[in-house]
């Protein structure tokens, strides 16, 4: 196996990078929300923005969503399908995060999870930062075959 | 990146999404109709949970009450409307009803720093604003609030001080 083009990729790499850690967090924080779904809509509904109707379906529904973007990223299979709505929910989040920190509400985040700390500016930021992450990885990722050649190229 | 460069990476990531978007959803249903979670899609009640978590709030007795106000380590806060606030309420009380407590709840926030306990407070036994602005007040991070089941009359009936006014 030989490094084809390093270090000249930075880009492509530093996507990569962000590939992985968005995978790592969207798995850790899907499987989290996955064995609780209870505690999950409780989280939701707390953040008083969907009617009755929707909550439960969204705690069901949303962890699974993020398990399924945390493979695809992995995998390589749909990527840039995943890492667009990596994107798109991060910035619902961000949104949401937004709307309840003006409100003055103090909630548990439910982010990963029901043990999750209580929404601050903090949450906010990171959001963002993981939301431009996604973009980066949308437009920037080229995968692995592009850094790494399994021959060997003769001089 | 060139914009035709770009919306040549987008639609593909659309479609892709899509694609996940769907069998998440699948997998979601699927999940729940073998029921490995104890959860319908559907029948979230929310007015159940509010019932549930105001349960939780403590209840203060009058005696306890007025030991506090003798203290000055308690704020009244009248939750019923204006009107009945205006016409009587215990001495030094501040009038919030439940859905103006986010207009509140940075000021109580540093009297809570400061170690006041709030007691809230409607008129008769089975009155609900007392513990709905004690809920909304805990939920906007003041965890020492209490509530005095049926305050106003049982306040009025033992005599202790009241005020008339919006103060």
């Amino acid at each position: 196996m030989k490094l084809r083009n390093f270090p000249r990729p930075f880009i492509p790499l530093l996507a990569l990078i962000c590939r992985l850690a968005l995978a790592i967090i969207f798995f850790y924080a899907g499987i989290e929300k996955i064995i609780n779904p209870g505690d999950i809509a409780v989280a939701i509904y707390n953040y008083q923005l969907l009617p009755d109707f929707a909550i439960n379906v969204s705690a069901i529904f949303f962890p699974w969503l993020e398990v399924l973007i945390a493979i695809s990223l992995v995998v390589g299979i749909f990527k840039r399908g995943a890492a667009l709505l990596s994107s798109l929910l991060f910035m619902t989040f961000a949104t949401v995060l937004t709307i309840n920190l003006m409100r003055g509400l103090d909630i548990s985040c439910g982010c990963f999870g029901a043990s999750s700390g209580n929404i601050n500016w903090f949450y906010l930021v990171r959001d963002l930062s993981l939301f431009c992450m996604s973009v980066f990885v949308l437009i920037y990722d080229r995968g692995w075959r592009y850094l790494f050649s399994f021959q060997d190229y003769k001089k | 990146m060139t914009p035709n460069n770009l919306s040549q990476k987008l639609y593909p990531a659309f479609r892709e999404g899509i694609i996940i978007l769907a069998v998440a959803l699948f997998i979601a249903i699927i999940f729940t109709l073998l029921r490995f979670n104890n959860m319908p899609l559907f029948g979230f009640s929310s007015a159940a949970l509010v019932k549930e978590q105001q349960a939780k709030i403590l209840s203060i007795t009058l005696s306890e009450a007025y030991d506090l106000y003798a203290k000055n380590k308690v704020i009244f806060i009248d939750a019923r409307d204006p009107f009945s606030f205006e016409e009587g309420h215990i001495a030094s009380a501040i009038n919030i009803y439940p859905e103006d407590a986010s207009l509140h709840a940075s000021s109580l926030k540093i009297k809570a720093d400061q170690g006041f306990i709030f007691v809230t407070y409607c008129d008769g036994p089975q009155c609900p604003l007392s513990k709905e602005t004690a809920y909304a007040l805990i939920q906007r991070g003041i965890t020492t609030v209490k509530v005095l089941v049926n305050g106003w009359s049982i306040w009025l009936k033992a005599g202790y001080p009241v005020s008339k006014g919006k103060k």
